[in-house]
This record gives C-alpha cells, structure tokens and sequence, in this order.
C-alpha cells in the first residue's frame, strides 16, 4: 500500500461511496465539490483555516504520555491525542470551521446540520456564531433529553433547534432531515455533516478537514519517541475522529490501525451500534457503506450509551479499510465503556467523552500485559462534561443533588 | 411491448400509493379502486425505514405500511397480482435502491419483468445509473429520469439523451408533498425540457386538487401530472376509517381526471 489515494473522483473508496441522492441534491453536491477542489488549492483560505485552528481551536492539541494508564495496562506506552481540550471540547470543530469557510466562499447565508451527542451541534452553532450566519440544527427528540447541557449550549449560542421525532428519535433521523431541510431550501443553505458519512464529497471533505488531528500526531510522536507508533486506535461512528487521526498514517504499513465500534448491549443483540461488526453493505444518507439492516433493507435503529456513536451507518472510507484489511475494527459494550470512562477519569485526571471511553475500553480489554514496548496513540476525541448526566445515571449515581 | 411508450398525447394522470398501505389487505383495495379509475400511470412506492426525499405524509404511509411487517417480496407480489386485473394502465415501481440492492438487482428485475413497465430509483442518480440501467434496458423496463429545478439545461441534456417512458419533472424544489407552486417557473422549465426530449413531461410534487391539476394543464405545456401525497392524505383527514377513505379516494381520482 504504497501510495494511498482514495477516493475516486466519484468518491468512491473502492466500491464503497458515492452520491446516492435525489436529483434536486446532484447538482448541489457536484457545485460543492468542485468548490472544495478549489479552495483545497486556495493559499488565502488555507491560512485562514490555519490561523482559526491555532488561535480559536487552540491546536495543536497536546499529545499526553498517558504513564498511569500505561503503567495499569503493564503493555505498551499509550498517549492520548487530545482533541478534547479544543474549543467546544471535542474534535466536530476542526471540520466545522473547514465547512464554514468553504460555505461562506459558496455566498450561502443559512446553515443547517444534524447532531447526535451535540457535540457537532455545539460546534456548528459556535462557528455561525463567529461568522454571523443563521444557524439550524436538527436533533433527536431522544438525543435532546440525553444530551441537555449541549441543548443549551447551542441556545445560548444562537441556534435554533429542531427537534426529530421520526423514526429512532437520533441520529440517522436527524440526519434524514437535515437532508429533507436542504433539498427544501437548496439555493441559499449550506448542509455542514459532522460526519464522514453521506454523499461524496462530504466523507473525503470531512476526513481532509480532521486529518489534522494525524498530521500533528505523526510530528509529535517522531518529536517525542523517533519512530512512528505501533497502533492507532479511535472510535467510529460516522468514523471522522478516526479518519482525521488514521488517514496520514495510511502509507505507513507497520502502523497498525484499529477502529473500535458501540456495541450497545452487544454485538449479536438488537441493541447495537457495531455497524461494521454487526452490518452489511447497503445505501443510508447517499453513500454505500456497511449499514444495520434487515433482510429487506430496511434500516434498523442503533443503540448505544454514547449519543455520538448510536448511528446504525459508517462512513465509507472505513468499509473500505475493513475490507481491505488496511484497518481492524471491534466492538465495545455499553458496559465496557462506562468502566473505561471511570478508569480513566481516575487514573489519568481526564473525564473522557462516552465516545472515546469506547477507544479505551477496547485499550483496556486488548492490551493488559500485551505488546509491551510497543506505543499507542488514541484518539481522545471528546471531554466528558456533556456526559455526566448520563453516566451517573448509568452508574446510579444521584446527579440532581 | 412497453405501455409507457403508448401514452396519451395529452393530460396524462400518474397516481401515487405506497404499497401496504395502510395494512397489505387493505392496499389491494386501495389499489383496485385506484386501478378501476384506469389512470395512464400508477406509481407503487415500495415502504422505506429511511425515505429521504418524501414528505410527511408519504413517510407516514411508509411507517405504517412497515409496522404491518410488509416485504419487498409481499409489494411485488400485490403488484403482479393487480397487473391481471388492468390491462390499460402503465405500471411503475418507485422506491430507493436499498430495497434494490438488498433483493439483489438481478432477482429484483425477475420479479418486476413483463409485469412493470418502469422503475424510478429515487436515490439513484445519473451518474450512477449505468450497471442497472443496462439491466433494466435489456427487460424493457424503462428507469424513469427525475428532473429537478436545480437541473440545469447542460445537465438535463445529457440525463434525457437515452430517457424512455416520461420525464418526471420535479416542481417545486423541495420534497413529495411540498406546498408552493409557480406555473411560470414550471412552464419555463417544462418547455426547455420538452426540446430536448419527445417523451412525455410530467409534472409532480406538491398537486394536492382538480384546482392544481387543471391550473398545470392551462397554464403549462406539461403532457401531465403525478399526484402522490394528496392522495394519501385523505386517509389522515378521514381520521383512518378505511371504509370512509375508499368512497373519497373514489371521488377525488374521478375529479383529477379532467
Ligand atoms: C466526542 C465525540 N467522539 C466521536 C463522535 C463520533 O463521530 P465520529 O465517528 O465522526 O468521530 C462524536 C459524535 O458526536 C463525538 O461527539
């Protein structure tokens, strides 16, 4: 796997990607992919993003030797990337300020997009609140009640949002309309996905936005260790934390890649979120990738402990690198996940995110007393206030005291 | 012999339903009285978990149609089972690729062959058409073009290059059962449309009356009008009495054919 060069300009990851979506969306998405083309090549707006990464974001985010966690695994050396400490806490706003610039060149002046943990709500609502532009953000009825401190957040900054009460409540709903939103109102609104998910061009965009979480990492880690690391590991749910952190890597064949899915309740049971574990290849939100569904193709509902990850689709790039073989996935319980979320609280003096509590879990499970000498980086991708709530809860714990 | 290449010159009327709805038994009789009315076109929509390009209504119809437990298998049934009975009007599948892909494309066409004249995959678009449309080409069952307003002229050209059956010209920007309609608009893009193709133009998205139907017949040069979500409606309006809904269904179908 020499050189790396996904996707096509079609946007497909090998069979994976695409546009599937309704004529009134096509020639949407073809001018935003030309428009992306462009500014990709664009010095002005580069620097533009550049300096917004450093001086709103606060990037580069720290690369932490996380010692009491590594010397508790008694395996390999593990450091923590940590996107958790940007602004809005978690990585959606690396991508948001990508999309937001880019839509603002576009001259759109109405923004809408779907969240599920908040997080990508958050951000997207802080992004038009720095550029002035109204902002629409569609969101799961159930998402709502689970994730009340990112609900007012993004009241108090400006946007309007827009609660789902179709199908599951979360998620995939949110995004099914978001997607009705934007084909109602195509001429002046900018869609801003949080994902790597949907119709091409946003996987690649999104991925391209993130992978400056992987190109910090690989400087930091040759800074700090001289060599590359052993293993990446991230969560997946619509997979751009992942992408963002494994895309620069890719090249890099000793660089083991491991991506680690909700598997809710568990992977055999109904109750899941382990898409590539638990799915098979079909159509969701214009993009062939693996999905949760039945025998006829109808979609099931995802579950899972983390808002973020209760999404029964994945981004295509990552069905590509599972089939593959370039990346590994697993899945990781409800259960498994709160455990870890403790652990590192406790060992580490960080509250991780129920996302990346899933990333730590499969840490936790698959390297004590293995790969000993070997260095990890994980994606610490989001910070865990949004989640107290639901984890005291979870863990019978009396939070409204 | 295809029946969408026989087509009235003028006033073509398409009726939209979903499949198994609102319960499979009931659809039969939702469909023989469609069917009794010989409309030009019937469209079946196939039910969706995830319909993104429909509107409330049409994504009510679908929810309630899958809470019945109704299968691909099941809707294709039905429809071969009508074909028997109808002789004059052309028979169209609409539904998503997922429904598709999952049958698998090959099984699928064996099922729909010599009983449907069209399929319009919602979510499929031109650019990735080519592997089902050769398939679809070589059964006689023409993949049905969407156009939208956003299509421009270039594109439009190249989409309706090879269309067959009709052109589905999408009205309003927006999805199935949006409210605004500009005869102007409509007009303007409906002949642009009509010098780049001989098939017949129809023109769909947000017909709720006779009032609309006749406006689009007097005030564009639209060969027809596809009506879905109106249809469907009723059944709210009538708060779900099945019995009710057949008599309006009756009555509305009868006023829409002008
Ligand atoms: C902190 C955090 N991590 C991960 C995710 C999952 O998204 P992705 O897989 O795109 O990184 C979310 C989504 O909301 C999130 O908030």
């Amino acid at each position: 796997m020499k050189n790396y060069n996904q996707p096509n300009t079609l946007g497909r990851f090998g069979d994976y990607g695409g546009m599937y979506v309704s004529e009134t969306l096509m020639p949407l998405l073809i001018d935003l992919d030309q428009s992306y083309q462009k500014i990709q090549k664009d010095k002005k707006f580069q620097k533009e993003l550049k300096d917004l990464f450093k001086n709103y974001v606060g990037r580069p985010s720290a690369l932490h030797h996380a010692k009491n966690l590594s010397a508790y695994l008694n395996g390999p050396k593990v450091y923590f990337k940590r996107d958790e400490l940007n602004h809005t806490g978690a990585h959606k706003i690396n991508n948001c300020l990508g999309q937001i610039l880019l839509a603002k060149k576009m001259g759109k002046t109405r923004i809408i997009a779907e969240t599920g943990a908040g997080q990508h709500g958050v951000a997207t609502a802080t992004v038009c609140a720095l550029f002035g532009l109204p902002c629409h953000i569609y969101m799961g009825s159930k998402d709502i009640e689970r994730q009340k401190p990112n609900v007012f957040r993004m009241k108090l900054l400006g946007a309007n949002i827009i609660p789902v009460e179709s199908g599951s409540k979360s998620l995939k709903d949110a995004m099914n309309e978001a997607l009705r939103d934007w084909i109602k109102n195509v001429r002046d609104t900018f869609y801003i996905i949080g994902s790597t998910a949907g119709p091409h061009p946003y996987p690649k965009m999104v991925r391209d936005f993130q992978s400056v979480i992987g190109k910090e990492a690989r400087e930091q880690i040759l800074k700090i260790e001289k060599k590359l690391p052993d293993y990446l590991i991230a969560c997946v749910g619509g997979g751009s934390n992942a992408m963002g952190l494994f895309y620069p890597f890719l090249n890099e064949k000793k660089v083991q890649i491991i991506g680690v899915e909700a598997a809710g309740k568990g992977p055999k049971t109904n109750q899941t979120a382990a898409t590539m574990t638990s799915g098979t290849p079909g159509i969701l939100h214009g993009s062939y990738s693996y999905v949760l569904q039945d025998n006829d193709g109808q979609i099931k509902e995802a579950h899972s402990i983390s808002a973020g990850l209760d999404y029964p689709g994945v981004g295509p790039e990552h069905s590509y690198l599972k089939d593959i073989k370039r990346a590994k996935y697993y899945g990781v319980t409800d259960k498994e996940a709160l455990n870890a979320f403790q652990l590192c609280s406790k060992l580490e003096g960080i509250i991780p995110a129920l996302e990346p509590s899933h990333a730590l879990a499969y840490l936790i499970k698959a390297f004590k007393n293995k790969a000993k000498g070997k260095t990890i980086i994980l994606n610490l991708c989001g910070r865990g206030d949004k989640d107290l709530f639901t984890a005291a809860k979870a863990i019978g714990f009396d939070a409204d005291e | 012999m295809n029946k969408l290449d026989q087509l009235p010159s003028k006033k073509i009327l398409s009726l939209f339903m979903t499949c198994g709805f609102p319960t499979l038994s009931q659809s039969k009789k939702v469909f023989d009285e469609i069917l009794s009315h010989q409309p030009d076109i019937i469209e079946f929509g196939l039910p969706f978990s995830d319909p993104m390009a429909d509107g409330p209504i049409i994504q009510e119809s679908s929810k309630i149609a899958l809470k019945s437990k109704i299968t691909t298998k099941q809707s294709l049934n039905l429809i071969a089972q009508l074909k028997k009975n109808s002789q004059k009007t052309a028979f169209v599948i609409m539904c998503y690729l997922n429904t598709v892909q999952k049958f698998g494309v090959q099984n699928f066409i064996k099922e729909i062959k010599n009983v449907v004249d069209g399929i319009i995959l919602v979510d499929l678009p031109f650019e990735e058409e080519k592997s089902i449309k050769n398939l679809l080409d070589k059964n006689n069952i023409h993949l049905i073009k969407l156009i939208s307003p956003m299509t421009d002229q270039k594109r439009s050209k190249r989409l309706l290059k090879e269309a067959k059956g009709f052109v589905y010209y999408i009205s309003a920007t927006g999805i199935t059962g949006s409210n605004k309609l500009d005869y102007k608009e409509i007009n303007k893009n409906v002949l642009a449309l009509k010098k780049q193709t001989k098939i017949p133009v129809l023109v769909g998205f947000g017909i709720k009356s006779k009032k609309d139907v006749m406006a689009i017949s007097k005030n564009t040069k639209a060969d027809g009008v596809i009506i879905g979500s109106a249809l469907i409606q009723k059944y709210f309006d009538l708060k779900m009495n099945f019995t009710k809904y057949i008599i309006s269904l009756r009555k509305f179908i009868k006023e829409v054919k002008i």
